[in-house]
C-alpha cells in the first residue's frame, strides 16, 4: 500500500517471514529480502518444509532465489500468532525417510494400476508434472 | 589522475623502434644493442628461425599495427637476451597495440600486458579491434601455436611474473624479460598478481570473453554516458574517448567489470589532451552493424528498463582515481589499424570463451571497497537500532581492508566515505510518504487515505520494532523498492482507460452515482463527472525507416522491427468441391463472423455515451454522426438481404443459434428502434420451438427475458395480440413453449402486459377484436391440459395473472389454474 497505492505489491512484504509454495510442490519458509518486477523472490534463512501425513520436517537451506514464474502462492507468516497445529515436527532424517516411503508406495500403486490397465488393454498416458501444455 | 608512464609518447605507433626509449635502464640497454651498432653474436640460423616464428605470430597479429615496420626494423638478432629483447622491443608496439586489459591481472594477462610500454590509452581504434586483437592473442595462446617457440625460450621468468601463462610462452618471455627492468616501480603491484595469473588456463579465455562481452555489449547498445571509472576503464580498453559523466548509470556496473575493478584498481588515466592529436576519429567508431537494434528502432534507452538501480559505487572509484600512488598497470598501446571482427573464431568458441567468466562466478573472493549490500543494510540497521557502532562499524572494515594491497597506504578515503551513512535514512522514521495517486479515481483515493490512516498507527510501531531486531533487514534499498514500484506503475499506464481498465472505471462510476443518488436526491441536476486523468497518450508507434526511392526492402531489421520476409497477399479461394460438413461449418463460421462484427458495432454504440462526455465540444458532432452510422449498420445487419425494411427472421434465428448471438441480441434490443425491436421479439416468439431446441445445451435464452420484457411493455395492444398469436403459432407450439422456461416466462409477460393494459386503461383496444380473448382462452386451455410436470417453471410469475384469468375463466378453472401456477412457482 505504501508504494503503489491502489494496487497490490510485494514491497510491503519485504523482510517478513513468508511461506511460498513452488510449482514443483516444495514448500519454503523464509524471510523475503528482495523482489523484482517479475516477482523473483530472494529468501533468507530459508527452510524447506516437507510434509508427510501429520508429520513435517524442516531442512535449513540458507538463501534461496526463486524465479517468479515458479511460484504458486506466497503468504506472510504471522510470527506472533499462536501456532496451534496438529502437525508434529520430526527430525530431518525421519521426514525424509517418510517421504521416501510415501514416494515408494505411490510408485508401487501406480505400477500396479498401470499393470492392471495394461492387462485390460488400456493405457493412461502419464501426465508430466512439469509440463502444463 | 593516474600516472602514466612516459612510454606513452613512444606508443604513437611509429614503426621506428628508435622511438621506444624506455625509462628503465635495462631496456635502454637492450635498445642500444638491438638497433644500430649492437652486434649480437648468435647463431644466425637460430635467430632466423626465431624470427620466422615471430613473423608467423606477427602475421597473425597483422592487424595489430605491426605492419612491416616492426619486422623490418630488426637488423640482426643477437643472443637470447637480445633476440628476445629485440623481439620484445618490437613486440611492445604490436603487443601494446593489443588493447589488452592491462588492468585485468587476476586474469593472468597482466604479466604480458603490463610489461608493455604504457600505451597511449586515448588512442584506441575501437572495441572491434580490441576484441579482435584479443582473439588473436588467444589463438596465439593456444599451446599448439605458441608451443612452437616455447621450447627455445629459456628465459627465467622474473619473480612476479613467475606464474606466466604457459600458453603465452612465446610472447610472454620476451616481454617478461623486458618487464623486469621496469619492475622497480611496479613491484608493489605485482606481488599481488600471482593469485590471478596462477589460474592460467581460464584467464586468457575469460579475459577475452570479458573483452568480447564488452565488445558485444558495446555494439548492441547506444553510446552511453559512463561513470568516471568506467570511462577510464573503457578508454584504456580502446573504446575511444567518451564523455565522462560522473554518476551516470551504466548497465555494466553489475558485470564482472566491477568486481575486477574492485580487485585490481583502475589503470592510469592518460591525459585527455592526446585525444585530438592526429587521430582519425573514425577509427574509434565501431563498425556499424547491419542489423543494429538502434537503427530503425524507437529510441533506445541508455539504461534498459529492467536495470536495477545503480549501487552507490562511484564515490569509491573516484577515490581510487584520485589516489596518487595508484595502480602501476600499463594500459596497452593503441592499436592503429582497426580490423574487422575475427572470422576465425567460430560462434562456438566464442560462446565457450564468453561463458567462462560466468562459470567462474562474477565475484572474486575479495570484497571491494564499496559497501556491499549486507554492509549497507547493517549500517542502516545500526542506525535504526539506535546504538552507534563507532563510525563505519567493524563489519565494514573487511571490505576496505581487502583493497589495501592495491593501494600504497591505508584506505582512509574509504573509511571517510563509509562514515556518512547511505542516503536512505531509516525507513521507519521517514515522514509519511506522499504518494502519487493522481492515476486513481478520486473516490478510490479517498478510500485509500482513510484506510491508510486507520492502519498507520498500529502497524508502525510493531514493524519498526521487529525490523530493528533483524540484522538482515533493509537489504533491499529504498531506491530499489522505488525502482520496482516504478516498473509496476509503468505497467499500469494506459492511454485508453476504458479499454485497459474497464471494470475499475465502471465500478467507481457506479459507486459515485450511487453515492450521489443517496446523498442528494433533492438536487435535480446530475452532472456526470469526468473520470480521473490518466496518463497522457503517448504515441509509441514505431515507424520503420523508409527511404524514398529505394529499391526493394530495407535491410535494417532488429528485434523492434523485424523485416517482412514474405509479401503475403490475401486471395479468396474458390472452392469447387462442397462437402456438406464443410458447408455446415462454413455457415457456422459465417454466423460467428456476423456475430462478431455486430458485437463490435454494438460495443461502440454502447460506449458512445461515455465517449460523448469525454470528447471536447468540437469533436462531438463527428461522434454523433458516427454513432448514427453505427446504429444504422446494426439495424441493417438484422435485415434481410432482399427486403430492406423488414427484420429478417432467418437472420435472427441464425444469430440466435449461437450462444454469443443470443447474448448479442439481448444487449442489442435496447438500442434498436422500437418497430425493429418489436419485430425481433416477434421473430423470437415465432421461432421459439426451434430456438428452444437449439438452446437445450446452453440454456441461455433466459438472458433475453429482461430486454424482451422491456420491449413488450412498449408494445401496442395490437402488436401484443400479434405477439401472443405468434407465440401460439401452429398446433402444438404452445405446448412446446410451455415446456421451455423462457417460453413460459414470455407467455406470462405477454399476459401480464395485456392485463396491465386492460386494468389501467379502460379504453384499451385489447378487447376490440376477439383475438385477445380467444388467445387467452386457448392459453388457459393449454395450461390446464398440460401436465404439471412438463410445465416449466418460469423465471418469475407476474402477480396480475390471476386477475387476468379471473376475467376469462370460471371459478373452478381459475382454482385449477391457480394451483397449477402455484405449483409451478413452488417447484422452482
Amino acid at each position: 500500500m505504501n508504494y503503489v497505492p491502489g494496487t497490490a505489491s510485494l514491497i510491503d512484504d519485504i523482510d517478513k517471514k513468508h511461506l511460498v509454495l513452488l510449482r514443483d510442490g516444495r514448500t519454503l519458509i523464509g524471510y523475503l529480502r528482495s523482489i523484482d518486477q517479475f516477482a523473483n523472490l530472494v529468501f533468507h534463512q530459508t527452510v524447506e518444509r516437507i510434509h508427510v501425513g501429520k508429520k513435517f520436517g524442516d531442512i535449513p537451506r540458507g538463501i534461496f532465489i526463486v524465479r517468479g514464474e515458479n511460484v504458486v502462492l506466497l503468504g506472510e507468516i504471522d510470527v506472533e500468532k499462536p501456532c496451534d497445529t496438529v502437525l508434529q515436527q520430526v527430525s530431518i532424517e525421519e521426514i525424509l525417510e517418510e517421504q521416501r516411503l510415501q514416494q515408494q508406495t505411490k510408485q508401487e500403486t501406480e505400477k500396479v494400476k498401470m499393470q492392471v490397465l495394461k492387462d485390460r488393454g488400456l493405457s493412461i498416458p502419464k501426465a508430466d508434472n512439469l509440463d502444463e501444455y | 589522475m593516474f600516472r602514466f608512464q612516459s612510454l606513452d609518447e613512444d606508443c604513437t605507433l611509429e614503426e621506428e623502434d628508435e622511438g621506444l626509449v624506455e625509462e628503465e635502464d635495462e631496456i635502454d640497454q637492450f635498445n642500444d644493442d638491438t638497433f644500430g651498432a649492437g652486434a649480437i653474436d648468435d647463431d644466425w640460423q637460430e635467430e632466423h628461425k626465431r624470427l620466422a616464428e615471430l613473423d608467423e605470430r606477427d602475421e597473425l597479429a597483422a592487424g595489430l599495427g605491426l605492419g612491416g615496420g616492426g619486422l623490418g626494423g630488426e637488423p640482426d638478432l643477437g643472443g637470447t637476451q637480445h633476440s628476445s629483447s629485440s623481439s620484445s622491443s618490437r613486440l611492445p608496439p604490436s603487443a601494446g597495440c593489443l588493447p589488452l586489459p592491462s588492468s585485468l591481472p587476476p586474469l593472468g594477462f597482466s604479466s604480458s600486458s603490463s610489461k608493455l610500454p604504457p600505451p597511449d590509452v586515448e588512442d584506441r581504434p575501437g572495441d572491434g579491434d580490441l576484441a579482435e586483437s584479443l582473439a588473436r592473442l588467444i589463438l596465439e595462446a593456444d599451446p599448439a601455436i605458441a608451443g612452437v617457440g616455447a621450447a627455445e625460450r629459456p628465459g627465467p621468468p622474473p619473480g612476479s611474473s613467475g606464474s606466466t601463462l604457459p600458453g603465452l610462452h612465446g610472447l610472454d618471455q620476451p616481454r617478461v624479460l623486458q618487464q623486469t627492468p621496469s619492475i622497480p616501480h611496479q613491484h608493489p603491484h605485482h606481488p599481488k598478481l600471482p593469485p590471478g595469473p596462477s589460474a592460467s588456463g581460464p584467464p586468457p579465455s575469460s579475459m577475452l570473453s570479458y573483452q568480447q562481452q564488452q565488445h558485444l555489449m558495446r555494439r548492441g547498445t547506444a553510446p552511453m554516458g559512463q561513470v568516471n571509472s568506467h570511462s577510464i576503464w573503457e578508454n584504456s580498453m580502446g573504446f575511444g574517448p567518451v564523455s565522462v559523466t560522473p554518476g551516470l548509470v551504466t548497465h555494466m556496473e553489475d558485470s564482472p567489470l566491477m568486481s575486477i575493478i574492485k580487485e585490481v584498481g583502475l589503470p592510469k588515466r592518460p591525459p585527455q589532451g592526446r585525444n585530438d592529436e592526429g587521430r582519425d576519429l573514425s577509427e574509434r567508431v565501431p563498425p556499424p552493424r547491419a542489423s543494429s537494434p538502434v537503427i530503425g528502432s524507437p529510441p533506445v534507452r541508455a539504461v534498459p528498463i529492467g536495470t536495477p538501480p545503480k549501487q552507490p559505487m562511484s564515490h569509491a572509484l573516484n577515490h581510487q582515481i584520485h589516489h596518487p600512488t595508484a595502480v602501476h598497470v600499463r594500459a596497452p598501446v593503441q592499436h592503429r589499424y582497426p580490423a574487422p571482427f575475427p572470422e576465425r573464431l567460430s560462434p562456438n568458441t566464442l560462446l565457450n570463451i564468453a561463458n567462462s567468466p560466468l562459470c567462474r562466478g562474477p565475484f572474486p573472493p575479495r570484497v571491494g571497497p564499496v559497501l556491499s549490500q549486507i554492509q549497507r543494510a547493517q549500517l542502516l540497521n545500526s542506525q535504526v537500532a539506535g546504538f552507534p557502532r563507532g563510525g563505519p562499524g567493524p563489519p565494514l572494515l573487511p571490505g576496505g581492508g581487502g583493497f589495501r594491497p592495491f593501494f600504497g597506504g591505508p584506505p582512509p578515503p574509504h573509511g571517510h566515505r563509509m562514515g556518512p551513512p547511505p542516503p536512505h535514512g531509516p525507513p521507519n522514521h521517514t515522514p509519511p510518504i506522499r504518494h502519487n495517486t493522481t492515476h486513481l479515481h478520486p473516490q478510490h483515493r479517498r478510500m485509500l487515505t482513510q484506510r491508510m490512516q486507520s492502519r498507520g498507527g498500529d502497524r508502525g510501531r510493531t514493524g519498526g520494532d521487529r525490523r530493528s531486531r533483524d540484522p538482515y533487514s533493509n537489504l533491499m534499498t529504498q531506491k530499489e523498492k522505488e525502482w520496482v514500484t516504478k516498473i509496476q506503475m509503468m505497467q499500469l499506464q494506459s492511454t485508453d482507460p476504458y479499454l485497459d481498465d474497464y471494470y475499475y472505471q465502471n465500478y467507481y462510476e457506479k459507486m459515485e452515482k450511487r453515492q450521489e443518488r443517496e446523498r442528494d436526491s433533492s438536487k435535480k441536476e446530475h452532472t456526470t463527472k469526468l473520470i480521473t486523468p490518466q496518463v497522457a497518450k503517448v504515441e509509441h508507434t514505431y515507424r520503420p525507416v523508409q527511404f524514398a526511392g529505394s529499391l526493394g526492402k530495407l535491410t535494417v531489421s532488429s528485434v523492434n522491427n523485424p523485416r517482412k520476409m514474405i509479401d503475403a497477399v490475401v486471395t479468396t479461394r474458390t472452392d469447387d468441391e462442397e462437402k456438406r460438413e464443410k458447408q455446415v461449418w462454413n455457415k457456422r463460421r459465417q454466423i460467428l463472423y456476423t456475430v462478431e462484427k455486430m458485437y463490435s458495432l454494438l460495443l461502440e454504440v454502447q460506449d458512445f455515451e461515455k465517449r460523448f462526455v469525454q470528447t471536447p465540444e468540437e469533436d462531438r458532432d463527428a461522434l454523433v454522426e458516427q454513432h448514427k452510422t453505427n446504429t444504422e449498420q446494426l439495424c441493417s445487419s438484422l435485415r434481410e438481404k432482399e427486403w430492406d425494411d423488414r427484420v429478417s427472421d432467418e437472420q435472427c434465428v441464425m444469430i440466435m443459434s449461437v450462444r454469443k448471438g443470443k447474448r448479442l441480441i439481448s444487449r442489442l434490443l435496447p438500442f434498436l428502434p422500437s418497430p425493429q425491436a418489436a419485430a425481433v421479439v416477434m421473430a423470437i416468439a415465432r421461432n421459439l420451438p426451434a430456438l428452444a431446441k437449439k438452446d437445450k445445451q446452453d440454456q441461455v435464452l433466459c438472458w433475453l427475458v429482461e430486454p424482451v420484457s422491456t420491449v413488450i411493455q412498449s408494445l401496442s395492444s395490437s402488436s401484443l395480440t400479434d405477439l401472443l398469436q405468434e407465440l401460439q403459432g401452429n398446433e402444438g407450439q404452445l405446448a412446446t413453449v410451455l415446456h421451455n422456461k423462457f417460453g413460459v416466462t414470455l407467455l406470462y409477460l405477454i399476459l401480464s402486459e395485456g392485463e396491465r393494459m386492460q386494468s389501467s386503461d379502460p379504453n384499451c383496444q385489447l378487447m376490440d377484436d376477439n383475438r385477445w380473448t380467444e388467445l387467452v382462452f386457448s392459453v388457459t386451455r393449454e395450461l390446464l391440459s398440460v401436465p404439471s410436470s412438463s410445465l416449466s417453471p418460469p423465471l418469475f410469475t407476474p402477480p396480475n395473472l390471476l386477475s387476468l384469468f379471473s376475467r376469462y375463466v370460471d371459478r373452478q378453472r381459475l382454482e385449477l389454474l391457480q394451483d397449477k401456477l402455484q405449483m409451478s412457482t413452488l417447484s422452482r
